[in-house]
């Protein structure tokens, strides 16, 4: 049991830079926030430095980010640098990586960013519950030469299970949520508030980047009106296409660069429609064109991304995993069902349901290993699946090649959805690797994949 | 945008409508109490817009006789705890039935029973998703129990 002895340096290849350090210091803490208009009152929220989403952190690619972050709430928490392939003390996950950072005390997280793109960072301890009350917040690494564009705009999409009275619904936990769909809420916000129309101009091209924040949601987000271009998912670039049904779908925890080129005309307005959950779709916010353009026609800028610093996986000398996901509602283990809810495990992972961070390791990799993952959801609801320290191809679903062959980090999978993903355990430690529907999480759906390092095989 | 506290959203998405239903229902509860003579067989059933087995369980209770009214919600948690379904005994969806709560996959021999026997009795569940059960797939391999609910507690109410 217990982590493996990791190597100083960690990414050897890409961790070694000298660039610039970005200081930042995050104060978790209760603060309030208007998540709902007026007349409606003030909700009582969890926040970095007093705001949900916490502060945008921007750094460039290369640079050294130092945060420092000090804990006033009445629990311990840490934090997770969703996507960043950080060392493995760095990784925010509570007894696995470090100790979790008690009431009042502080942890200086230190790292070199390796990959530009978007990311986000949220606490890993009793996430379903600290994540919710709104820790969370995105952190942008910039490239070196960055996309051409008028305006880069982040979105951090959330959603909130409020009261009447505008508070956050205190069912944490609820096990019909753990056993389905997560807990959904019923006010979704854009970096932090619900909001009617997002101003943009005649001829503006837009750099959007979507961060899926919610414990659960999962978006299919449609700009009615506008050709949209992926350029990115979860940070890393993609070859530049237009989504899949012209439906932007995002899991819980990922993300996607947008480059949106304002086609409509001066005083027009256009919906975003979230129409993920069918009878349940309805308009995010509408695309209000200022009555003055910016520009006759949009820029001709080209949109492809310059590649990270990834190391490409060798599939035909890959180590092969088979990793199945079970349980839940509907599933063919009804029968114990409601006994295994009592205990609180819903979910397993290889056949084990986790009830805290520290286990032992599903299996082991010498570090610099090609490795595929051969995903089976066996059940009967969509799960993203994250693992850290690491960016995986997902290189075929359902037994089809994909077509672009992304890099992710948190692979949504579809009831029954079997996928591949392949990657070089380049990054030494004990990793998680669990489902980012966070109710799903607690209720046992994750396990912890070992990198070792040469001369620590035992 | 979609705000549970906002005025300008959609009506058919209104999570304030089920609010106002389950208000209504309340009030229909307290002024029609004891007329069970006449029982409902109106019913709206709330599930997740994920969860399949509530369609067959609506398609079962259409079969035996009674008007139903699927609705999509994410808001199930809060639609329990307005109409005082216990954690304890929460099934994969709610079902209005006038000023009746029926939770769960809950047999119609069950339902009878509440609306011409219990009058003052809130609601009745079968807790979970027991296979065989109304609107599952699978096998029936135990006799179900039936809770039933009305002032935060529950207990038996009745085997089948
Ligand atoms: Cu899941």
């Amino acid at each position: 049991m217990g982590g493996v002895a990791v190597l100083a340096g960690g990414l050897s290849s890409i961790a070694q830079s000298a660039g610039p350090t970005k200081e930042v210091r995050l104060v978790a803490g209760p603060g309030r926030a208007r998540v709902v208009p007026s007349p409606h009152p003030e909700t009582a929220i969890w926040a970095y430095n007093g705001t949900a989403p916490g502060p945008e952190i921007r750094v460039r690619q290369g640079e050294r980010l130092r945060v420092a972050v000090e804990n006033r709430l009445q629990e311990e928490t840490t934090i997770h640098w969703h996507g960043v392939r950080v060392p493995n003390a760095m990784d925010g996950v509570p007894h696995l990586t470090q100790k979790p950072i008690a009431p009042g005390e502080s942890f200086t997280y230190e790292f070199t960013v390796p990959d530009a793109g978007t990311y986000w960072y949220h606490p890993h301890q009793r996430s379903l519950e600290q994540v919710e009350r709104g820790l969370c917040g995105a952190l942008v690494v910039e490239e070196p030469e960055p996309l051409q564009v008028d305006r880069d705009v982040t979105w951090v999409l959330d959603d909130w299970r409020l009261l009447k009275d505008a508070s956050i619904s205190g069912d944490f936990g609820n096990r019909m949520d753990a056993g389905m769909s997560g807990r959904i809420g019923n006010t979704v916000t854009v970096n932090g508030r619900v909001r009617e129309t997002f101003g943009v101009r005649a001829g503006e091209r837009i750099r959007l980047r979507l961060v899926n924040a919610a414990n659960a949601r999962i978006f299919g987000l449609e700009f009615e009106g506008h050709r949209v271009q992926i350029v990115a998912l979860d940070g890393q670039p993609v070859e530049p296409h237009a989504p899949e049904g012209g439906r932007i779908v995002l899991g819980p925890a990922m993300r996607a660069d947008l480059v949106i080129d304002m086609t409509g005309a001066p005083g027009a307005r256009f919906r975003v429609m979230d129409t993920f959950y069918q009878d349940l779709e309805y308009r995010l916010l509408d695309l209000a064109y200022a009555d003055a353009p910016l520009r006759e026609r949009p820029l001709e800028a080209p949109l492809a991304l310059p590649g990270n610093p990834l190391p490409e996986p060798d599939v035909g000398a890959a180590a092969r995993h088979e990793v199945t996901f079970d349980g839940g509602m509907m599933s063919g283990m009804m029968g114990g069902m409601m006994q295994g809810m009592g205990r609180g495990h819903v979910w397993a992972v290889n056949g084990v349901s986790a009830s805290g961070h520290v286990m032992d390791p599903m299996f082991a990799l010498p570090q610099g290993q090609s490795c595929i993952l051969a995903l089976h959801n066996n059940t009967a609801w969509h799960h993203p699946i994250h693992l850290h320290g690491h960016s995986c191809r997902v290189i075929s679903r359902n037994g089809e090649p994909t077509r672009h062959r992304e890099w992710q980090d948190t692979v949504l999978m579809a009831p029954r959805e079997r996928a591949e993903i392949a990657f070089v355990a380049d990054n030494p430690g004990d990793w998680m690797l669990h489902c980012h529907i966070l109710e799903h999480q607690a209720a046992g759906m994750m396990g912890v994949i070992r990198v070792e390092p040469p001369g620590t095989r035992t | 945008m979609q705000g549970l506290l906002s005025a300008t959203h959609d009506a058919r998405k209104d999570t304030q409508m089920l609010r106002l239903i389950s208000a209504l229902g309340l009030l229909l509860m307290a002024i029609a109490g004891a007329n069970a003579a006449e029982p409902a067989r109106k019913a709206t059933l709330y599930k997740s817009p994920q969860c399949s087995c509530c369609e067959e369980y609506a398609k079962y209770l259409r079969g035996n006789g009674f008007e139903v009214k699927v609705v999509a919600t994410h808001d199930l948690a809060l639609i329990r705890r307005d109409n005082g379904v216990p954690t304890a005994v929460e099934g994969c969806h709610t079902m209005l039935l006038g000023d009746r709560v029926i939770e769960g996959h809950v047999p119609v021999s069950a339902i009878n029973l509440l609306l011409e026997k219990h009058p003052q009795v809130r609601g009745i569940s079968l807790p979970g998703m027991p296979q065989g059960s109304p609107g599952m797939t699978g096998r029936k391999t135990a006799p179900f129990t039936i809770y039933s609910f009305g002032d935060g507690s529950h207990k038996v109410f009745a085997t089948d």
